[in-house]
């Protein structure tokens, strides 16, 4: 990371090898379409290359930075678009979008594949009022009220059901490597 | 702290880590972060777990173009910040060489589009020989080359097309037959096209499709009579075209 910030093309290569599936991928979830999730992920990756966003190692991973980054990013674009009409998720919940999955070459997308499936186990051991939330907060870019106004629920319920479905996904991921 | 606002915040500890407080909200609970342990300790448990979430999601393969466009970028400024001069531009014969229509589905069009391929196929003759002086329009009949009276230089959305540029060439004697020009475009996944539309008052009207090489350059024809309108303006859209912008305008002419 320090080689990229110093402004090394090569490092900046290998971080984009490394992490851009992962990017694009979370960027296509959230966004619907591939242009958008181009912009989106061409947007996070050169805001890490000019420096405007700076890796903190005791923050965590630079997998989970990157994608935090993307995160932000595809929230923008989500909201743009919102001002657009372009692409809204409706309140029956942020359907995943299905395309051709990426195809397995190493031993290492293997894994992360497998974990793939055990966070999406995880999830689906959450009652289904708490994944909706979660998922419209997260994937979908959506604040607690406008959650709550789409579901038309309290607010207070929302927060709730955010809180409690993250606690418990927290305890199914542990379970799962326990 | 007190116990009342612990009691009141501390719901807001879900919403916190999924990023999905308002903006006075977020500061609020920012602020009870810093005085509260058990909240900080909270999102600090819970924070994991919205961490995991898009490790859930379904890998996607990015297209190729992505990587060559960041790299290209990514080069570029590195040469910058090294104080060497930048990358030659291409000769404007390689423009035109990359001149093409991308539609084969027209039928959602307006009908003045269907004029875009003469246009095209004349700019390219043109351009082989007087090195791009000047633009045909579709409307010669006698095959004269036109005069370009002006050229206008586009607006580019730097943040989704760092490397692009563009300029609306403008012939001499009437406004229409305009050939807009692009650098430094990406190019775009089987599927999709870049689109020229004009905006005249309330009106948007598609003129062409166009795509761009390896390289990134391209160039389209814009078939409406330029005269009263605002802008020229091209969108990224679905192949054969959309009979609206689908998304703001990654590069605009000013008229």
């Amino acid at each position: 990371m320090r080689l990229v910030q110093e402004g090394n093309p090569r490092a900046f290569e290998l971080l984009y090898d490394r992490h851009g599936g992962a990017s694009f991928s979370l960027a296509y979830r959230m966004v619907g379409n591939r242009v958008t999730a181009e912009d989106v992920a061409q947007e996070a990756f050169l805001s890490i290359w000019r420096s405007k966003a700076r890796y903190q190692p005791d923050r965590g991973s630079v997998r989970t930075w990157v994608i935090g980054i993307v995160h932000h990013r595809a929230i923008d674009a989500l909201r743009r678009n919102l001002v657009h009409e372009r692409r809204r998720s409706s309140a029956e919940g942020i359907e995943e979008r299905h395309e051709a999955p990426e195809r397995e070459r190493t031993d290492v997308e293997a894994a992360r594949r497998e974990d793939a499936r055990h966070v999406r186990d995880a999830l689906a051991g959450l009652p289904e009022e708490q994944t909706r939330v979660i998922e419209l907060a997260y994937f979908g870019g959506f604040s607690h009220s406008q959650i709550a106004e789409m579901l038309q629920m309290p607010i207070g319920t929302v927060k709730g059901r955010m809180r409690l479905g993250l606690e418990k996904l927290r305890k199914g991921l542990a379970e799962k490597v326990g | 702290m007190s116990v009342e606002r612990h009691e009141l915040l501390q719901e807001d500890v879900g919403a916190y880590v999924l990023g999905a407080l308002d903006d006075s909200e977020l500061r609020r609970f920012e602020a009870h972060l810093e005085e509260c342990p058990v909240c900080a300790d909270e999102a600090e448990r819970l924070r994991p777990a919205a961490q995991a979430l898009p490790r859930s999601v379904t890998p996607v393969a990015p297209p190729a173009a992505l990587k060559s466009s960041l790299l290209a970028t990514v080069d570029a400024e590195a040469r910058e910040r090294a104080g060497l001069s930048p990358r030659r531009p291409r000769p404007l014969a390689r423009v035109a060489d990359r001149l093409r229509t991308a539609g084969s589905s027209l039928g959602n069009l307006r009908p003045g589009m269907a004029l875009a391929g003469a246009c095209v196929v004349l700019l390219a003759g043109v351009a082989t020989g007087a090195a791009g002086l000047y633009a045909i329009d579709n409307a010669t009949e006698s095959g004269q080359p036109r005069a370009v009276s002006r050229t206008i230089i586009a607006k580019v959305d730097k943040t989704r097309v760092p490397l692009g540029s563009g300029s609306l060439a403008l012939p001499a004697d009437h406004e229409n037959g305009a050939v807009l020009r692009v650098h430094g475009l990406r190019p775009l996944e089987e599927g999709s096209v870049y689109q020229v539309w004009v905006m005249r008052g309330r009106e948007t009207i598609s003129q062409s499709l166009f795509t761009v090489g390896e390289d990134g350059d391209g160039a389209a024809a814009v078939t409406d009579d330029l005269q009263g309108a605002d802008a020229v303006k091209v969108t990224r859209e679905p192949a054969g075209g959309a009979k609206a912008p689908s998304e703001n305008s990654i590069l605009t002419v000013p008229l």
